[in-house]
C-alpha cells in the first residue's frame, strides 16, 4: 500500500475503499447508498448516527465493516438504567470469591477500537451521552487515574425513531458531534426482500461476515489517508460560495426563495447549520469526490452528501419537531433545487 | 311682323357698326382675361392684360393711361370694381408698337345672392405726327359676383352647380371613435401576444435561451468571458427547469424538447465543471466561446419546438 507520491498513495487507497465497499455489498444487499456513506464517513473520520427499525441489519452492516478495516469492535445496548461507568468497567465476583473489576466496552479494544457501535442511543440516560460525547469529540477519557487514547475510534450509534417511551431525546449538540445521520431501510427491491427472507446465506450472521475479505483496509492508517484526502482534493472559489450560499440557506430559507407547503417558513428553522456540520459536509464532500475518482471537489458531490451530513443538525420549532426527518429532507431537497452553482 | 323684326336687326347691325367704328381699325387689341367669370367674393383681385398693337406713326400717350385707385362710378354710385394696380410696358418695333397693359382689380362689393359684375371699360388715348389724337377703348369683362355665405336654407338638389363637389357629411365624431377603436383594439392585441408568447412579442420567442444567445454576442472571448458565458448559460437552464440544474438528467426530466442536444448538454456540464470547479478536468472543446453560441443556438432552436 505504500507509495511514493501522494497520488499514487491516494489512487492505492480508493482501490482498497471500492474493494471494501464491494465486499460489504456482497454481504448486505440492497443497501448501496448507505454503504457509500459509512465508506465516506470512515475516511472523513466522523461519527456516525444510523437511523433505522429494527432488524434492518445494522449491526451486520458495521460487523462486515469492521472486519474489512481490522481493528477492533464493540457494541453496547442503550438501556434507561446504563450508567456512564458501564461504558469504562463491569465488576463482578470471580471464581476466587474476590470482587474483580473488568475494562467495559470503551476501554476493552485499547487504542486498536476500530468502531464503537451504541445500539439504541436514545434509550441511555443523558449521563452517558455526555460521557459518549466528550469521547466523540476527544476521543480521550480519563478512568483508573489514566488518560486513555481512541485515535482510530469511529462510533457508529442507532436510534429507532418509531418509538418515543421510556427514551431520551438526543440533544441538539450531541447531534451535532454526528458527521452523518444515515437511514437504514428495508430494501424496496422485491428480489433483494426475497433474498432476505429465503436466502439461508443470510440466516447466520457470523458466517455471512466470514466472506467479507479481512484487513482490507489498515484502521491504523486511516487518519493519516483520510488527511491526504482532505489535502489533496481541492475546493474551487466558485465551490466555496456555492456552499457558503447552501449554509446560509440553511439558517434563513425563506431568503433564498425556499418554501414549503402548509409550513410558516418564518417560524421552521430555530437554527441551520453549524460551522462544525459545514466543515464535516465539505470533509465528506471531499472524500466522496476522491472515491469518484476527481482531484476537485463538484456540487454533485455536496449533494451526494447533503442530506446525511446536514439533516440532523437544524434545529426546527417545536411545533415542527415531530415531523422533523420528513420536514428536513423536503427542506434540504428545496435548498438544492433553489441554490444554483455558479 | 317680319319687316319689324328686320328693322330691329338693322338697328342692332347699325349699331355694332357704330361701335367697332369708334376704335380706329389700325390698332389692334388682345386681351388676356381671369380663368373664370363666377365665384369672386369680396377681397378677390382680378387681373386682366391688355396687348395693344398700333403702327409706328401711332403713340400711345401715357397720360392716358387708366390710373390706379379709380373705381367708375355710375349713377353717382361706385361699381365696388376698384382699379388696384396697372403696369405698362412699350415694345417698339419697326413697323409697329406694342403696349402691354396689366390692369389688377379689387373686388370690394359682395351680396347675399350672386350678382352680375364687370371689370369696366377703360379709355387710353393715341396720336401722332400729321394725326390727330383719338381714344381707344379697351371692352369691359364681365363677371359674377357670389355671396361669402349661402343666404336662407339650401335645397342641395336644386343647387346642380358644378363649380363645387359635393357636400360632405361632418365625420369629425365619427372618425374619433374609429381612432380611439383602433387604439384600443391595437392595444389589446399587443397585450394578447405579450400574454400568450410567454413575455414575449410572438409565442415561443425571447425565451431564456433567446435572451442568453443575445447575451453571449456581446461577451468577450477572454478567460473572465467564458465563465461569465458559461454561468450565463447555467442561468438560462434554470429559467428552463426552474430550478437549478446539476446534471443533463435533470434537464431532460424536466424538459424532453431537449433529448436531441443530450450530448451537447453533457459537454456543457463537463465544461462549467472545467471552469469553475475543476481546472484539471478537460472538456475536448477547442474554442469553447465559439462552441458555446453554437450550443446556445441548439438550445434556442429546442425551445422553440424546432428540433
Amino acid at each position: 500500500m505504500s507509495t511514493s507520491t501522494p497520488d499514487s498513495l491516494l489512487a492505492d487507497w480508493r482501490a482498497h475503499a471500492l474493494k471494501l465497499e464491494s465486499e460489504v455489498n456482497k454481504v448486505v444487499i440492497g443497501q448501496q447508498r448507505p454503504i457509500r456513506l459509512i465508506t465516506i464517513a470512515i475516511f472523513a473520520r466522523g461519527h456516525v448516527l444510523l437511523e433505522g427499525d429494527v432488524g434492518v441489519g445494522k449491526t451486520t452492516l458495521l460487523r462486515a465493516f469492521t472486519r474489512g478495516i481490522g481493528g477492533g469492535y464493540e457494541r453496547v445496548e442503550g438501556t434507561i438504567d446504563l450508567m456512564p461507568n458501564d461504558l469504562v468497567y463491569h465488576t463482578y465476583l470471580g471464581e476466587d470469591g474476590r470482587p474483580h473489576v473488568d475494562a467495559g466496552p470503551l476501554l476493552r479494544q485499547g487504542e486498536r477500537l476500530a468502531v464503537f457501535f451504541f445500539n439504541e442511543i436514545n434509550r441511555a440516560r443523558p449521563q452517558v451521552h455526555s460521557l459518549l460525547l466528550r469521547v466523540m469529540a476527544e476521543r480521550t477519557l480519563t478512568a483508573f487515574n489514566k488518560e486513555h487514547h481512541f485515535p482510530h475510534m469511529l462510533v457508529f450509534a442507532d436510534r429507532n425513531q418509531v418509538e418515543k417511551e421510556e427514551t431520551f431525546e438526543i440533544p441538539s449538540a450531541a447531534r451535532d458531534r454526528f458527521m452523518m445521520e444515515i437511514p437504514i431501510a428495508v430494501p424496496d427491491d422485491e428480489a433483494v426482500m426475497e433474498s432476505l427472507v429465503f436466502d439461508t446465506r443470510y440466516h447466520d450472521v457470523d458466517r455471512l461476515i466470514e466472506n467479507v475479505q479481512a484487513d482490507i483496509l489498515h484502521f491504523d492508517r486511516l487518519n493519516g489517508i483520510g488527511l491526504a484526502i482532505q489535502e489533496q482534493v481541492q475546493a474551487s472559489p466558485a465551490l466555496r460560495k456555492y456552499a457558503l450560499k447552501l449554509w446560509l440557506a440553511t439558517q434563513n430559507p425563506s431568503a433564498y426563495g425556499v418554501q414549503l407547503d402548509d409550513v410558516d417558513m418564518s417560524r421552521l428553522v430555530l437554527s441551520g447549520s453549524s460551522p462544525r456540520g459545514m466543515s464535516m459536509m465539505l470533509r465528506a464532500a471531499r472524500v466522496n469526490a476522491w472515491l469518484n475518482g476527481r482531484a476537485a471537489v463538484l456540487p454533485e458531490d455536496i449533494h451526494a452528501v447533503f442530506h446525511a451530513t446536514l439533516a440532523h443538525r437544524l434545529v426546527f420549532s417545536p411545533v415542527y419537531e415531530m415531523r422533523r426527518t420528513e420536514l428536513a429532507r423536503e427542506l434540504l431537497t428545496h435548498i438544492i433545487k433553489t441554490i444554483a452553482a455558479p | 311682323m317680319k319687316r319689324l323684326l328686320c328693322l330691329m336687326l338693322l338697328c342692332c347691325t347699325t349699331m355694332a357698326q357704330a361701335e367697332i367704328i369708334e376704335n380706329d381699325p389700325r390698332i389692334k387689341i388682345r386681351t388676356i382675361e381671369p380663368a373664370r367669370d363666377v365665384g369672386y367674393t369680396v377681397g378677390d383681385v382680378l387681373t386682366r392684360t391688355v396687348i395693344l398693337e398700333a403702327p409706328s406713326n401711332l403713340v400711345l400717350f401715357d397720360t392716358s393711361i387708366p390710373i390706379a385707385g379709380s373705381d367708375k362710378k355710375r349713377r353717382g354710385k361706385g361699381s365696388g370694381i376698384e382699379l388696384r394696380k396697372v403696369e405698362f410696358e412699350k415694345h417698339p418695333g419697326a413697323t409697329s408698337n406694342r403696349y402691354v397693359l396689366r390692369l389688377s382689380y379689387q373686388v370690394f362689393t359682395t351680396s347675399v345672392t350672386a350678382k352680375p359684375a364687370a371689370l369696366p371699360a377703360e379709355y387710353v388715348k393715341f396720336g401722332g405726327k400729321n394725326e390727330k389724337s383719338f381714344e381707344f377703348r379697351i371692352p369691359s369683362w364681365n363677371f359674377r359676383i357670389s355671396p361669402l355665405a349661402v343666404f336662407g336654407s339650401v335645397v342641395v338638389e336644386r343647387d346642380m352647380s358644378d363649380f363645387h363637389g359635393p357636400w360632405l357629411l361632418d365625420d369629425t365624431f365619427n372618425r374619433h371613435v374609429l381612432h380611439f377603436l383602433l387604439i384600443l383594439c391595437a392595444i389589446s392585441l399587443l397585450g394578447l401576444l405579450y400574454v400568450h408568447g410567454t413575455h414575449s412579442w410572438l409565442p415561443r420567442m425571447g425565451g431564456p435561451f433567446a435572451r442568453a444567445y443575445r447575451d453571449l454576442k456581446k461577451i468577450p472571448a477572454t478567460a473572465e468571458g467564458l465563465a461569465q458565458a458559461v454561468a450565463r448559460l447555467h442561468r438560462a437552464i434554470e429559467a428552463t427547469a426552474g430550478n437549478s440544474v446539476f446534471s443533463t438528467t435533470e434537464l431532460i426530466e424536466r424538459k424532453p424538447a431537449f433529448v436531441p442536444i443530450r450530448a451537447d448538454l453533457e459537454r456543457f456540464f463537463a465544461l462549467s465543471r472545467a471552469v469553475f470547479f475543476d481546472p484539471s478536468a478537460s472538456p475536448g472543446i477547442e474554442h469553447p466561446m465559439d462552441w458555446l453560441k453554437t450550443f446556445c443556438r441548439r438550445c434556442r432552436d429546442c425551445e422553440r419546438g424546432l428540433k
